[in-house]
């Protein structure tokens, strides 16, 4: 099977990989590592992680097991990281969300400043999205313009994060919408696809109907437009001044020493360029593949905390409707 | 109605306590604040703890009134070795616990399983020294090579 | 679509020698996960994953349901001889299984959990192949609406189940009620009753709390009796002839079956309830319909036939929404999404045009693991049931040390070895003062959910409830939970009058 070629083909090219990082003499890792997972078993976040921890066992030598710990949208399993005293041998896959917007919206026990970022591997590709046959058809102006017309307008929230953006959206345009809380995408999925809801959410979910066109994409949330839906529109685009892109980073406690933290981006690097993984990310999930090194996503992170602050402040605090 | 009233009675009061407790105190301060559209966070608990009141108190009052028309007294202690012998396993296991907070469970295991064991009576050494270790052995296969997370 | 031919090649794909040898070794080492206490399919699939990864991705998928199926099987095992759920929807089949088994009839407790598990499963598997492509979507007609009216009938109806007292039955259902609220709040975030503990966040953790109030706490009752008697044994093994299952027995668990199947597979095409409602729905109508509810958790085969059978409906019902919608309705539909999409496949409604092949191979695979879980289960009861020979003492050591064993493995911590030791204490109250654990917790699991749909009716509605009108599955519950209040008000009623009357007779 060609997968068993493609198995043949990244196995010699791991090897190869594996050779050049021998040749470094650094004995971490020395035992097998754990990679934490926010978010459920099955879910986009999940599913590259596994993929990611595959490509990485090659990389590294050693197994990586990955662990779920799911809770408030990767909230507990940072809480748990905080505490960790492996020293880069636990590490948390997941989502700048949780650590930008996270600490503003609830009292957590963690801050930007308790983790370092080791590497963004893939951009997310959060989107608001809907379901087929609406009676504002599929694009983002035929929404706002029947939600004007039609108050109680219904919206799917996963996130406080995405609700805020929702609220100032609804500010702006002057609409008087119904939030529905949902818990995660499984929860939003039935509730878009029969009509119940009009409009909501989707974190990946998404990505499943690009195919089958069951659940169009109204407004990208990323900074580009969706790979596989290029026809939404970005919020900038669409007319607001939010920048709401995620990316999904690899995190380890603070006081990891420098070099295990070098050796992680190192295989890191090796993974966002190994085909197996690039395949599956962009065209299973539909993720967008990239390598941003630790200072780089730092930044943006700490960019995307002060723009989400401004926001705050100017709908006056945590929303609540 | 079982046929032990006193203990639903005592019972009934226990939980009853327990729910006033919730209700006036833990829930209102605890329970999470916020307005939202749907429900109030703290209404689903505060209908549960009401529930809990109600059925408690209910069941407190029958168990009173039968008690009284038997004329059974209301307290009858238990001897204070019969509550020992119901506490110290909740003990043991207390102790296993803060054990496993600083030691990895693989090692302490042998020594709180042996230990039970005798304290259960059990004089034959090769008995408790196997079944003390086959299942740490156990673990430690299980965590360390199938699962490969370590020693847990 | 695709002809006749092609979907009998597709079947009978599955029936090589090397795919069953796979889907047995799932199978197998599932099973044997699955028997010790504290382990579970999480575990089974944290040593299996790796495995996976060099696998084709049919033998990988298979695999992977093989291994679902033998801890499923595996479980009940231990729930039967020690009282020690593997998984939360276990916890059911302890209620009848464990005092079956105590009393002295640990191979015929066995024998019909384990008939009853399969046939659940098989009718499941039939069921799905059967109506996934035409009706998946039926799924989606239950909105927020229905599944607040369907848990509101649930937790009514489990709470007329209460048996021995309705007032403790409710009151333990009240403290099952709040402690499902613990958690955040789905709609202001705001963190309810979680006293500052990051693992309160989601929700007080059910295996810890499963684990405690059944299984440790049982432990300590146990440490009681054998003070009290020693040299007993835990489990008393009866006399052959009272312990194997006559064809005459099974035939009169068969109507529960077929039952409990029904309402396994119903909970689970509908996504998100999961195993253990269905379960514990399946125990509740049994008993409710039997001619003797009272011998209901006292060792009922009836009461373990209902739980092990819908138990093991729900899974493949829950594929029903997942391969049709796209929608994972339970953790096991979850992790096959995973699997599948690392092996390429997309999962949802587009799987039948474009990889039609691969999910009726994947149907007849499941078929084969059910048939396999019969085998591996037979074999395994002969050997397993010898457990009830190990002495007390020695079997209360180790399976404390089991509980605290299969929860450190999961990664839950010192904060879940705390909630185990909590539940133990709340357990053995429930125990010694005869609340019921049942209302408990079924009240504990259906509370988040009843919760959120509540919550998402209100303000879809914008609080009319006039939707109802335009409703009509969920204002058909709705009338369902009234007529169900009157029918408990009355029975209730009834019995009252009639203990007054003995009272005064005596």
């Amino acid at each position: 099977m060609k997968l068993k070629l493609l198995g043949t083909a990244i196995l010699s090219s791991a090897m190869a990989f594996g050779a050049a990082g021998l040749a470094q003499a650094d004995d971490f890792p020395s035992k097998p590592l754990t990679l934490v997972v926010g978010f459920g078993a099955g879910g986009s976040t999940d599913i590259q992680a596994r993929v990611l921890a595959n490509v990485l066992e090659e990389n590294l030598g050693q197994p990586v097991n990955v662990v779920n710990q799911p809770g408030a949208g990767g909230g507990v399993a940072l809480a748990r990281l905080a505490n960790n005293a492996d020293e880069g041998y636990t590490v948390v896959f997941g989502t700048s969300m949780t650590i930008t917007f996270g600490p503003l919206s609830t009292e957590t026990t963690y801050e930007l400043d308790d983790f370092r970022y080791v590497a963004g591997v893939t951009l997310g590709q959060s989107a608001i999205v809907t379901g087929e046959d609406r009676a504002f058809g599929d694009t983002w102006e035929g929404l706002i313009e029947y939600a004007r017309e039609n108050p109680g307008t219904s919206y799917a929230t996963q996130t406080a994060l995405d609700r805020m953006i929702i609220e100032y959206i609804a500010r702006q345009e002057g609409l008087d919408l119904r939030i529905v809380p949902t818990s995660g995408g499984a929860g939003m999925a039935p509730l878009i696809l029969s009509g119940d809801v009009d409009f909501g959410y989707s974190g990946g979910t998404h990505s499943g109907y690009a195919d089958s066109g069951e659940m169009p994409v109204l407004l990208s949330l990323a900074e580009d437009r969706l790979v596989a839906f290029p026809d939404a529109p970005t919020l900038p685009e669409a007319g607001y001044d939010i920048n709401a892109a995620e990316i999904r980073v690899v995190m380890v406690p603070k006081d990891v020493p420098d070099d295990r933290v070098e050796r992680l981006a190192e295989a890191l690097e090796a993974a966002t360029r190994d085909e197996r993984f690039i395949e599956i990310t962009e065209e299973r999930i539909l993720m967008p593949v990239t390598y941003i090194p630790e200072d780089e996503v730092t930044q943006t992170l700490r960019d995307q905390i002060e723009g989400y602050r401004t926001l705050l402040e100017e709908l006056g605090g945590v929303p609540e409707d | 109605m079982t046929d032990t009233p006193r203990k639903n009675f005592w019972s009934g009061l226990g939980v009853a306590t327990v729910s006033v407790v919730l209700i006036t105190w833990i829930i209102p301060t605890y329970g999470g604040s916020g307005f939202a559209f749907g429900l109030p966070p703290q209404l689903l608990a505060t209908l549960g703890a009401w529930l809990m009141l109600a059925c408690a108190a209910a069941l407190s009052i029958v168990s009173f009134i039968t008690l009284k028309r038997d004329g059974k007294p209301l307290i009858a202690f238990p001897e204070f070795g019969h509550f020992w012998h119901q506490t110290w396993p909740f003990l043991y296991v207390l102790a296993f616990i803060v054990l496993v907070d600083r030691f990895p469970l693989t090692w302490t295991a042998p020594f709180m399983i042996g230990a039970l064991l005798l304290i259960l009576g059990e004089r034959r050494w090769h008995v408790v020294v196997l079944s003390s270790i086959i299942p740490a052995a156990g673990l430690y296969g299980l965590t360390a090579h199938l699962m490969r997370i370590g020693v847990v | 679509m695709i002809g006749f031919d092609a979907i009998l090649s597709a079947f009978i794909a599955a029936l090589h020698y090397e795919s069953i040898a796979i889907i047995f070794g799932g199978v197998l080492l599932g099973y044997i996960v699955g028997v010790i206490p504290g382990l579970n399919r999480a575990v089974a699939i944290a040593i299996a994953i790796p495995l996976t990864f060099y696998m084709s991705a049919y033998a990988a998928i298979a695999f992977l349901i093989g291994l679902s199926k033998g801890t499923a099987a595996g479980s009940a095992v231990s729930a039967i001889l020690l009282n020690t759920p593997g998984e939360p929807s276990s916890a059911a089949t302890c209620l009848d299984g464990y005092p079956m088994a105590k009393n002295g009839k640990p191979r015929k407790a066995l024998k019909v959990g384990l008939l009853a598990s399969v046939i659940g499963d098989l009718l499941a598997t039939l069921l799905l192949i059967a109506v996934v492509i035409p009706f998946a979507s039926v799924a989606l007609k239950f909105g927020p609406y229905e599944l607040t009216a369907i848990l509101v009938f649930a937790l009514v109806f489990v709470a007329g189940m209460a048996g021995g007292s309705f007032l403790k039955g409710l009151a333990a259902g009240g403290m099952g009620i709040i402690l499902g609220t613990v958690g955040l709040d789905p709609e202001t975030g705001a963190a309810r009753l979680t006293f500052g503990y990051a693992e309160l966040m989601e929700g007080v953790p059910i295996l810890p709390l499963v684990i405690g109030t059944l299984a440790l706490a049982e432990m300590f009752a146990q440490l009681d009796e054998h003070r009290r008697n020693k040299g007993a044994s835990v489990i008393k093994l009866g006399k052959s002839s009272e312990d194997s299952l006559s064809y005459r027995e099974f035939k009169s668990t068969l109507p529960t079956i077929f039952k409990s199947t029904g309402v396994g597979a119903f909970v689970g095409a509908l996504p998100g309830l999961g195993p253990t409602v269905g379960a514990f729905m399946a125990y509740g109508l049994a008993k409710r319909t039997a001619k003797d509810p009272d011998s209901f958790g006292k060792g009922n085969p009836n009461g373990i036939a209902a739980a092990e059978s819908a138990d093991n409906a729900v899974i493949p019902a829950s594929y029903i929404p997942l391969f049709g919608l796209g929608i994972p309705g339970s953790v096991s539909a979850a992790l096959l999404v995973g699997a599948f999409m690392i092996h390429g496949i997309q999962v949802g409604p587009l799987m039948l045009r474009e990889h039609p092949e691969m999910l009726f191979t994947l149907f007849s695979g499941m078929i084969v693991a059910s048939v396999l879980m019969l085998v591996v289960g037979w074999y395994g009861l002969r050997i397993f049931a010898k457990v009830t020979n190990v002495p007390p003492h020695i079997v209360i050591a180790i399976v404390i040390f089991l509980c605290l064993a299969g929860i450190q493995v999961q990664g839950y911590g010192t904060f879940g070895l705390a909630t185990v030791f909590v539940f133990s204490i709340f357990g053995y109250f429930l125990k010694k003062f005869d609340y019921s654990f049942v209302t408990f917790l079924v009240a504990f699991i259906v509370t988040p959910m009843l919760e959120m749909n509540l919550r998402q009716s209100v303000i879809l509605s914008g609080g009319d409830i006039g939707i109802l009108l335009q409703r009509p599955i969920a204002l058909a519950f709705v009338v369902f939970t009234a007529l169900m209040v009157l029918h408990l008000a009355w029975t209730a009623y009834r019995r009252w009058l009639g203990d007054r009357l003995k009272a005064r007779q005596s």
